[in-house]
């Protein structure tokens, strides 16, 4: 008999329902809100592309990296280069894009071969070595940076819509990108790396291109994310854009939203955007209350905000995970 | 700029609900349409946040000045100062200015201490078209470190008080030669970004001014080792020193340089970058006392603030006595940047209008706390608009003849500084005990 699989449920179903009108509703909003809202809601969207984007490395294909500013400065440096070189800021954004492809593309031979705790402090020195790199360029004169001033030409509430709807888009694309590809076959390959690489490549996974499909994909998402944030920041200083700090974020969102589940980065992005909207006026303290947070998620609710749900018996909203059909099952 | 009402506070306490208590949300408009509104973004926590520690003091003074608010063409406007902390960070620092601009209904921005903070902060308001002045970040910094072209308008809305590269140079020719020595100078110089325009800039016009150089090269920031450097200022026998330091390493070099006999052999040392705070001069204990910087600020400085209606020995003074901290340079340089702006709402007969402000900023002659400013003229010629000069003078960090403070910063050298008296003469550096 053929094994049948459960088709998704009725639940999130209606969870993806909600979440397109969400998103239809909020391309429509710059018509109505205020320009702070826009600008906010920009830089929501920028951390859930970072949450979504490291989640699929870390907690899909098991690859945990420290050093994804790399490519969140990469992104933003590309767009620097592109626009100096004569390009429009807007389309530089997503043409930077592409020529980080070809550098994560690069890296990937040689990052991936290492394991755990190597790869972890592999991507942190390479994204070292790239912000000392970047640094060289006469452009950007050291960590002194230099700043998107073609972006100063456009009117600015015409820049602050039109980096808010390609910040929707690209995150509207990568959600809907990252679900297909796990619910298919390269989800599959992932999560059998992530709990033993070496039984999945005995089973006839080719590991490596597995890995590195994931780890540039991410990689693009990061560069796309840096190089909207630059677009709505203007600065590029190489402390900056390659900061850890991005790391951390990711970091953070991600385990404090539900480490490998697909709906934990956004709520973790939310909460931490929450966060930081409420207490990030208090300094040092709010950084030290983050610390506090993360650690007592770690210890009590390890599966972070979607471990919740699984704690009451119901099903992680929109799993990834397949469902053999029993046979008595209405399919 | 249209707005709906929701103000940045209340966007945060809408998303965290219970969390936020209503002391968050501040009814930030329908306000009144006569009262000018200031936005001042800077440090006040994190590793800069000693920047920042005179805004309190400043602030409460300002608004003790101008509690009947200021007339300007015929009209009286209320004046109210918005503060901003960028922590230290310069991603934050670029997320308060833009939540100030679209969510706080300023009418101009000031910003002040560090590129990181004053660069972020200007991008963000020549990007809205907000009136932005900005002072203690060096003028190259601040202009090339954001993309300006000289001999171009590269910036319409954002401007710049501050010391540059050619203040050094007058300062140090006039300041080494306070003390006999043998015009030999080491350079301590790190391979960051100040580093490199020091290398690049500085060192030839030093050199062209008659004085020898010896620069071993490059170092990282947080190194642990000056050996290298110190045995080749050593060799070479230079009695004078000059270093452009991450300030915490400082202590670590000028330690080495005693235990390993530079410091002996020293007439000189001229810190930059490093030196500004006296709690750095604590750290080294006697080992500070002699030690020589430069100083954009001094309460000696022949001039008075009238943004918070002091003299700038009464600046001082107050500071201490509101704060109980010894005073520093940012004080009478913020109390100086508030003057400059203040003088250019004036000036501009329409403070609530934004294109008037910052045309008032590009023509704005003012008298402040550091002396007077002129935009008229730009920096580097005339080749860089949107910039002036202001100017520095030679201090030594001196033991303190009396308390409560341990040291105290006597004004030695003023070539770049005229018209500030000295408070001392310069003497050679000597090791304790």
């Amino acid at each position: 008999m053929m094994a049948r699989l459960m088709p998704l449920a009725a639940q999130d179903r209606a969870l993806i329902l909600c979440g397109g009108l969400l998103a239809i509703g909020l391309a429509l909003l710059p018509a109505v809100a205020s320009a702070l809202v826009v600008d906010k809601l920009t830089l929501l969207f920028i951390y859930v592309m970072l949450a979504v984007m490291w989640n699929l490395m870390a907690g899909y294909a098991g690859l945990v990296s420290v050093g994804q500013q790399a490519f969140v400065g990469l992104g933003g440096y590309a767009m620097v280069r592109l626009v100096e070189a004569g390009m429009p800021p807007f389309p530089a954004i997503l043409a930077g894009a592409v020529l980080v492809a070809g550098v994560a593309w690069l890296l990937s031979g040689f990052v991936l071969r290492m394991k755990a705790g190597e790869f972890a402090i592999a991507t942190w020195v390479l994204a070292e070595v790239i912000r000392s790199l970047v640094s060289f360029d006469p452009l950007i004169q050291g960590e002194t940076g230099t700043s998107v001033l073609a972006l100063n030409a456009i009117d600015p509430d015409l820049r602050r819509t039109t980096i808010y709807l390609m910040a929707l888009g690209v995150m509207v694309v990568m959600l809907a990108g990252t679900w297909r590809l796990l619910a298919g076959r390269l989800g599959a390959e992932c999560q059998a790396i992530r709990d033993d690489e070496e039984a999945a490549a005995s089973v006839g996974v080719s590991t490596m291109r597995v890995k590195r499909q994931v780890y540039i994909i991410a990689s693009v998402g990061c560069a796309v994310a840096g190089a909207l944030w630059l677009a709505s920041a203007i600065t590029f200083q190489p402390r900056t854009a390659f900061g850890v700090q991005w790391s951390v974020f990711m970091l953070f969102m991600v385990l404090v939203g539900g480490f490998g589940s697909f709906t934990g980065p956004i709520l973790g992005a939310v909460l931490f955007f929450a966060l930081q909207e409420v207490f990030g006026d208090f300094g040092a303290w709010y950084l030290a209350g983050l610390g506090v947070v993360a650690i007592l998620f770690a210890l009590y609710l390890p599966r972070g905000l979607v471990g919740l749900w699984q704690d009451r018996g119901r099903d992680e909203p929109l799993s990834i995970r397949k469902r053999l059909a029993a046979p008595g099952d209405q399919v | 700029m249209s707005t709906t009402g929701i103000t940045r506070r209340r966007f945060g306490a809408l998303f965290g609900t219970a969390l936020a208590a209503p002391a968050f949300i501040r009814p930030a408009f329908g306000q009144e349409a006569d009262k000018i509104r200031i936005g001042f973004v800077g440090p006040r926590s994190g590793p800069l946040g000693v920047f920042g520690d005179g805004d309190p003091f400043l602030v409460e003074r300002f608004n003790a000045t101008w509690a009947n608010g200021i007339e300007i063409g015929g009209k009286t406007y209320g004046l109210e100062i918005v503060l901003g902390d960028t922590q230290s960070d310069p991603v934050r620092g670029s997320q308060v200015a833009r939540d100030m601009i679209n969510g706080e209904a300023i009418d101009v921005m000031i910003t002040a201490s560090t590129p990181e903070t004053v660069n972020p902060v200007a991008d963000a308001c020549e990007a809205a078209g907000m009136p932005c002045l900005s002072t203690s970040a060096p003028w190259e910094a601040f202009y090339f470190g954001r993309g300006g072209k000289p001999g171009e308008k590269t910036f319409n809305w954002t401007y710049h008080m501050c010391f540059g590269t050619s203040n050094f140079v007058t300062l140090y020719s006039d300041q080494w030669s306070k003390v006999p020595n043998n015009k030999k100078v080491g350079a301590l110089i790190p391979s960051d970004a100040d580093g490199n325009a020091i290398r690049a800039g500085l060192i030839p016009a030093l050199q062209a001014a008659g004085w020898e150089i010896v620069d071993p090269g490059p170092y990282e920031n947080g190194s642990a080792d000056f050996s290298n450097h110190i045995n080749a200022f050593k060799d070479a026998g230079v009695e004078v020193c000059v270093c452009f330091p991450f300030p915490p390493d400082f202590p670590v070099f000028w330690r080495q340089a005693a235990q390993q006999g530079l410091a002996a052999q020293l007439k000189i040392m001229q810190m930059a970058k490093a030196g500004l705070f006296a709690p750095e001069l604590e750290a080294l204990g006697p080992l500070g006392y002699g030690l020589h910087a430069g100083a954009y600020w001094h309460p000696s400085f022949p001039f008075a603030s009238r943004a918070v209606g002091l003299s700038n020995a009464e600046l001082a003074s107050g500071y201490e006595a509101a704060s109980g901290k010894q005073w520093n340079q940012q004080v009478g340089a913020t109390a100086g940047l508030l003057d400059a702006v203040l003088a250019a709402l004036e000036t501009s007969g329409a403070p609530k209008d934004k294109a008037a402000v910052a045309d008032a900023m590009s023509r704005l002659k003012a008298d402040t706390a550091l002396g007077p400013v002129d935009f008229t003229t730009g920096a580097m010629g005339g080749a860089v608009q949107n910039c002036t000069e202001t100017h520095l003078v030679g201090v030594q960090w001196n033991k303190a003849a009396e308390g409560p403070w341990q040291f105290q910063l006597d004004v030695v050298s003023n070539a770049d500084h005229p018209t500030v008296p000295l408070t001392a003469e310069m003497t050679a550096y000597t090791l304790p005990g």
